[in-house]
């Protein structure tokens, strides 16, 4: 989207003007904002509470997208059988928002558009909007360059920001961004502010420590179902879980209802499950199709790898989260080195 | 027609019972479902059985709980372990790693007539159908056993561990980014990640999850700095007597 007409420029006044313009359209906004030492995204009515050189959340945006627990409707048995629809999602902004991260919601918003589609995901996905954010800095468990998530992008955002140094470029990425950008009567950008943008880019890209390229690896995973990596690798996992649980890109969910103490009404609630739990491949009777630890690792790498049944919607784009929340120090870069050969 | 319960306690504190004494507003409501024929705490009017549902809360460490318990089984369709002590021993289990003589000595100034036997969890000596965890289980999930018992299907009790609920939070990890003991890679969910909630490590009070890694804990305890006894203590505290913790536990 844009060319080279539609650029725009701010500073940091204009950044915070936009995002009371959002919030006084009726937007909640959510910003990153450190807290402890961690970054999460959290309501914000200004930018001062953003931090714009974080590096990741804890969660992704998609807990405001797909969260993590959802009551889905409520249900009631009387003479017949009462379902009560969830009212309208209030309209969310996504502001600052790391291009692995777009690149994420994008593949959810993919998956969940499949037949059938998900009514839940979509209603509060159209409400959505979203403020891309390039980043200033990576660390050293990011590896977006090698899986071609970052650091630049050029969809998935409504407006994309960048910090060039004197002011920042803002580049509208679809119909209703570019009227935001209008009508707040920011400046037109010139071309000076494209340069300084892709000079930044690649001395970003210089500064990637991880790498884990997609060329042919779910294929040669896929092939190397009994190599010795998956059994060492899952000697150290715990099973907990965290790795899918902060992944952008792990959709998989539970269904179950609560029922209330009159055993007539209740609510049906959704709730992000992990395929690295015992309980996940449980079946009737006790029947579990991935019992074993390594089984179960293997499966979460395979998906994350390209290779399961989800394809790429649910394979990684290199945020680095699974890596940073695995108390088991569990990478798996290197797990994809070991099987390309390394090590 | 009513569900008929009895409600029990050997070795503990009766902090489960008085978690299901707290549900307050929704107690008509469940009495409209059940009918308390044995519960000492609530009711000094105690009927015998047959029950269909039977609560037990506390360890067997005497010999005259083995063979009350194996009484309330006889006498209960369904008969559920309230709580750590009930389900591995709990606390009370922590006097398994001394000499009996010296527990006794400690606590009674005239041990004489005291007999005690090793602590156990009532599954030691009769068949349990379902385990509440937790010291105490959370009244959801008490109250989920009601229902489910009632509606006659199994109840939804989480046996994944209490990452997965700290992670919905959205807690900073203690572990990973502040390298405190926390036992929440091991120990079973159900409990609402109520301490990473407030910054407080898991204590590890459910017990196991259903799938533990128990030689990977270990090592993460060790990477941050804990001693062997350290560790110890932490799988020894609420479920050392499980099946799963007893060799960790050194039993
Ligand atoms: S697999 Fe790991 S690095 Fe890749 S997107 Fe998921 S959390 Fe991020
Ligand atoms: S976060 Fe690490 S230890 Fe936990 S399930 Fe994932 S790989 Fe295993
Ligand atoms: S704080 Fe504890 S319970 Fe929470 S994710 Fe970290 S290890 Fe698990």
């Amino acid at each position: 989207m844009g060319g080279a007409s539609q650029l725009f420029k701010t500073d940091l006044e204009g950044l915070d003007r936009l995002i009371r313009k959002l919030r006084s359209g009726g937007y909640v906004v959510y910003g990153p904002v450190k807290q402890g030492r961690s970054w999460f995204f959290l309501e914000i009515d200004s930018v001062k509470q953003v931090d714009l050189n974080y590096v990741r959340t804890v969660l992704p945006p998609k807990k405001l997208l797909h969260p993590p627990r959802e009551k889905l409707f409520e249900f009631k048995l009387d003479d017949g059988f009462e379902v009560s629809e969830k009212p309208t999602p209030s309209a969310v902004a996504l502001f600052g928002v790391h291009p692995c991260d777009l690149k994420a919601i994008e593949r959810q918003d993919e998956f969940f558009s499949q037949t059938p589609e998900d009514p839940y995901y979509l209603a509060r996905r159209r409400n959505t909007l979203i403020i891309g954010l390039t980043c200033t800095r990576v660390d050293e468990n990011c590896f977006c360059l090698s899986r071609g998530t970052g650091p630049e992008v050029s969809t998935g955002f409504d407006i994309l920001i960048t910090d060039v140094g004197n002011g920042y470029l803002l580049e509208p990425g679809s119909a209703k961004g570019l009227e935001l950008l209008k009508s707040l009567g920011f400046q037109e950008a010139g071309d000076e502010y494209l340069e300084a943008k892709q000079k930044l880019i690649e001395e970003l890209k210089k500064s990637f420590t991880k790498h884990m390229p997609s060329e042919g690896l779910a294929e040669l995973a896929k092939s190397l179902l009994d190599h010795e990596v998956w059994k060492e690798t899952a000697e150290r996992c715990l099973s907990c879980g965290n790795c899918s649980l902060v992944c952008p890109t792990c959709y998989c969910f539970d269904v179950y209802d609560v029922l209330e103490l009159n055993l007539r009404s209740g609510v049906r609630v959704r709730e992000l499950d992990s395929c690295q739990l015992l309980e996940y491949a449980e079946v009737a009777l006790g029947g579990n199709f991935r019992r074993n630890r390594f089984q179960r690792l293997r499966h979460w790498m395979l998906c994350k790898f390209g290779a399961a049944g989800g394809g790429l919607y649910s394979s990684c784009v290199g945020c680095g989260r699974c890596i940073v929340y695995c108390p088991a120090s569990i990478d798996l870069t290197e797990v994809a080195g070991r099987l390309r050969g390394g090590g | 027609m009513k569900l008929k319960v009895g409600v029990f306690k050997f070795t503990s504190c009766s902090g489960c019972q008085v978690e299901l004494i707290r549900m307050n507003e929704q107690l008509p409501e469940l009495l409209n479902l059940v009918e308390f024929k044995y519960w000492a705490m609530a009711s000094s009017k105690l009927e015998d059985g047959p029950y269909d549902l039977a609560l037990v809360e506390g360890a067997i460490s005497t010999p005259e709980c083995i063979e009350e318990v194996k009484a309330i089984r006889e006498k209960s369709r369904v008969l559920v372990a309230l709580g750590d002590c009930a389900v591995t021993g709990g606390v009370p289990s922590i006097r398994n790693w001394m000499s009996q003589r010296e527990a006794e000595t400690i606590v009674y100034p005239k041990p004489g007539c005291i007999r005690s036997t090793r602590v156990y969890g009532i599954d030691e000596y009769v068949k349990v159908d379902y385990y509440l965890k937790g010291c105490p289980p959370r009244l959801e999930n008490i109250l989920e056993v009601f229902k489910a018992v009632i509606l006659g299907v199994k109840p939804r009790l989480r046996q994944h561990p209490v990452c997965v609920e700290c992670k919905f939070y959205e807690n900073e990890c203690l572990l990973t980014t502040y390298k405190q003991p926390c036992m929440g890679p091991v120990t079973a969910a159900g409990c609402g990640a109520i301490c990473p909630n407030v910054g407080r490590v898991c204590e590890g009070c459910y017990g196991p999850m259903s799938d533990p890694n128990i030689a990977s804990m270990v090592e993460r305890l060790k990477e941050i700095g804990l001693s062997d006894d350290e560790i110890l203590r932490k799988f020894r505290k609420y479920a050392g007597m499980s099946k799963l913790y007893r060799e960790v536990a050194k039993l």
